[in-house]
């Protein structure tokens, strides 16, 4: 533990020499910005932003992208307790109590519980991020091959069944991201695959276009067919900031609980902010001595599923950090950032990089600081922010799209590449198919297929030898009971529980 | 609230919009949601056909052994797996009747600006041809020019100062502060040294 702290203040000297400080300003407010826009959300931002991070060193961008990723959470709430437009998704539990509280003319202590709940989640799972880090890294030190590639599998299981929407689109989604990844120079055998004689797709195809085609271009296609309809601004007096002392006391408990589901959700694959801020409602209803007052402006309603989601980002980036394997799209970027600046995160990096990685989280405490000292009294400033006109606003993201992408390796086919993936990214959304699996397939997918060939060179071919090590099994029990368990619920359990009270029972979603 | 036959639908603002296409849906039924069903059935087949093709394009490479993998393993088994996956979607998409739980989606298609969305998407496509011609300030406007327009009729020398804004100052920012090699012209020097 004295490890820890004495690491953490050697962090605390990198993150706070004023060019880092400065790197986690623009974090925040970009992110705190991106985050009342709807439309486009602390992804998008960071996909956007990827190829610009290569000027600055890889702490530099780190913590830039830190501050944007948690930006987004605070920002989020905003426009959904004055508004009750979600800036994105996580925030979107956060629209049915907070802007009840606003209708009541208690917008302003929705939003200072919920930047402090914000605050306090962000805090604790800093906390929890840089031990459990630390301790997982240490465990992964011992994996082999068929440890990871267990990971990598069940990783992208879970994210498949916790992703929500059909189960069937969102692995069609994950194989194709996986099919993207086969294409280019084969890397232990030298041999071509599918380049069709393309010498430019020998180096396989970029993960930044397809990225941003799908997340930046594809968000702006989906953007321009939803009409401007903006609620006229509510503006928030500084002595409503306030809550009441009853507030106060009904959302800290919330705040607490919020905090520990959201860092035990952000380990989990899957979009776990979203997941985690539901969760959390949900919980805070039930154990409420008044469920009633949930949907009518209950505090805790606020305070659980924002502490929730910010929460989450700090879990979420465990798994990066730890064992190099992002389980969340925005981990996937961040990773893509790091391997632009030539670095491979994985269980050594905390040994060969501690720079980067206490500088980093020392510079997260810094950038939450920033963040409720910025979001409180500019509250007002950011809400503005939504007059931008979207006809202005719209074609910056692709002009900064199309820059971004040209800029990586002044290639023409990354252009192409980021057309295609605009493209195909929009009719797909239009259709059910989420993008978040495909991007997650493409970063971790040449792990799994190297681990799966360097797994069975070293048993000889045998796959019982891949599979049945210990915490490989283990894992592989866990990703079937995600499926074994809903399906024996639906099947067996829920049809009793249906008769008993009367309720139709829908046909299985594929 | 009746919808009236020949009514402009663009003059009125967009929720009474949204409920009148959701009434004529309801109405008139199943000619909205044959719209939303068709595209799913067009992304089924385009998804089992690059499955298909994916497939028959991995039998050409070598698969190994079991011992030492080859480079057409991997492909092999997500192709596989990609076309046992999409034959499935394309079964449950043709052989989906349902229309409940689609009302939203189809509304929402009623209200699409197909015009915009083609000239984002040609704007895009055509920007990595005219930026080896034009280079960078001017492809960028084009594009940026082009935008602003399709999105927001509106008088074209604003749209055209706001493109050149725009382009202007994305060069600057990216060329001189972030130090990025963007494709030069005659114009580009120039305002390089401008800048500073």
């Amino acid at each position: 533990m004295a490890e820890i702290v004495q690491s953490l203040l050697g962090g605390f000297t990198i993150a706070l020499k004023p060019l880092y400080i400065y790197y986690a300003l623009v974090g925040a407010i970009l992110g705190t910005i991106v985050g009342v826009l709807p439309g486009i959300g602390p992804i998008g931002a960071m996909t956007i932003l990827l190829s610009f991070t290569l000027t600055m060193d890889a702490t530099g961008a780190m913590i830039l992208f830190a501050g944007i990723y948690f930006g987004g959470m605070y920002g989020g709430s905003t426009t959904s307790i004055l508004l009750n437009i979600p800036g994105e998704p996580a925030s979107v539990v956060t629209c049915i109590d907070g802007y009840k509280m606003t209708q009541k003319g208690r917008g302003g202590a929705a939003l200072t519980v919920s930047a402090v709940g914000s605050f306090i989640a962000g805090t604790l799972s800093i906390l929890g991020l840089m031990v459990a880090a630390v301790f997982i890294a240490d465990v992964a030190l011992r994996f082999g091959p068929p440890e990871f590639f267990a990971i990598g599998v069940c990783g992208l299981i879970l994210l498949v069944r916790l992703s929500g929407g059909s189960i069937l689109k969102s692995f069609i989604m994950m194989l194709l991201g996986m099919a993207l990844t086969t294409v280019g120079m084969d890397f232990l055998t030298g041999a071509e695959r599918f380049t069709y004689g393309i010498l430019e797709l020998g180096q396989g195809i970029e993960f930044l276009p397809v990225a941003m085609g799908l997340f930046g271009i594809a968000e702006v296609l989906t953007t321009v067919e939803q009409k401007e309809f903006l609620q006229p601004i509510q503006k928030v007096k500084w002595r409503e900031l306030l809550p009441t002392q009853r507030e106060w006391k009904r959302s800290f408990p919330a705040m607490i609980r919020g905090s520990f589901l959201g860092f035990i959700i952000g380990l989990v694959p899957g979009p776990s902010p979203i997941i985690a801020s539901f969760v959390s409602y949900a919980s805070e209803k039930r154990l409420s001595k008044n469920p009633e007052e949930f949907g009518n402006g209950a505090i805790e309603g606020v305070a659980g599923p924002e502490a929730a989601n910010n929460a989450a980002v700090g879990g979420a980036y465990i798994p990066l950090f730890a064992l190099g394997i992002p389980f969340t799209p925005a981990m996937a970027i961040v990773l893509g950032a790091l391997m632009l600046h030539g670095v491979i995160p994985g269980p050594n990096l905390i040994k060969v990089k501690p720079d980067l990685f206490w500088g980093v989280i020392a510079s997260m405490y810094i950038g939450n600081l920033m963040l409720i000292i910025l979001n409180l009294p500019l509250v007002n400033t950011f809400v503005r922010i939504l007059k931008v006109p979207k006809n202005i606003l719209l074609p910056v993201i692709v002009l900064l799209c199309l820059i971004g992408v040209y800029s990586l390796n002044a290639s023409l086919l990354d252009l192409f590449v980021l057309a295609v993936f605009g493209f195909i990214g929009y009719v797909l959304r239009g259709v059910g198919f989420q993008p978040a699996p495909l991007v997650l397939a493409m970063v971790i997918g040449p792990m799994i297929e190297t681990s799966l060939r360097q797994s069975l060179n070293i048993t000889g071919g045998s796959l019982a030898g891949v599979i049945l090590r210990p915490i490989c099994l283990t894992l592989y029990i866990i990703a079937a009971l995600t499926f074994i368990i809903p399906l024996v619920w639906r099947l067996v359990l829920k049809p009793h529980h249906s008769k008993r009270s009367g309720l139709n029972e829908k046909p299985l979603d594929v | 609230m009746a919808y009236r036959a020949g009514a402009s639908l663009t003059g009125m603002d967009y929720p009474r919009r949204t409920m009148l296409i959701k009434e004529t849906c309801r109405g008139s039924g199943l000619k909205m949601e044959s719209k939303s069903q068709k595209k799913e059935k067009i992304t089924a087949v385009a998804l089992f056909g690059f499955s298909l093709f994916y497939l028959i394009s991995s039998f050409r490479l070598k698969m190994g052994t079991t011992h030492n993998l080859g480079p057409g393993f991997m492909p092999l088994l997500i192709g596989g797996l990609l076309l046992f996956c999409t034959t499935f979607n394309l079964v449950h998409v043709f052989g989906n009747k349902s229309i409940e739980g689609k009302m939203e989606d189809t509304a929402a298609g009623g209200e699409k600006n197909y015009r915009a969305i083609i000239g984002i998407l040609s704007c895009i496509t055509a920007y990595p041809f005219i930026l080896g011609i034009f280079k960078f300030i001017v492809s960028t406007l084009i594009v940026a020019f082009v935008m602003l327009v399709i999105l927001k009729p509106q008088r074209p020398i604003f749209s055209f100062l706001l493109g050149l804004g725009m382009a202007v100052a994305s060069f600057l920012i990216f060329s001189r502060f972030l130090g990025m090699v963007l494709p030069s012209g005659f114009l580009e020097p120039i305002l390089f040294r401008i800048g500073g």
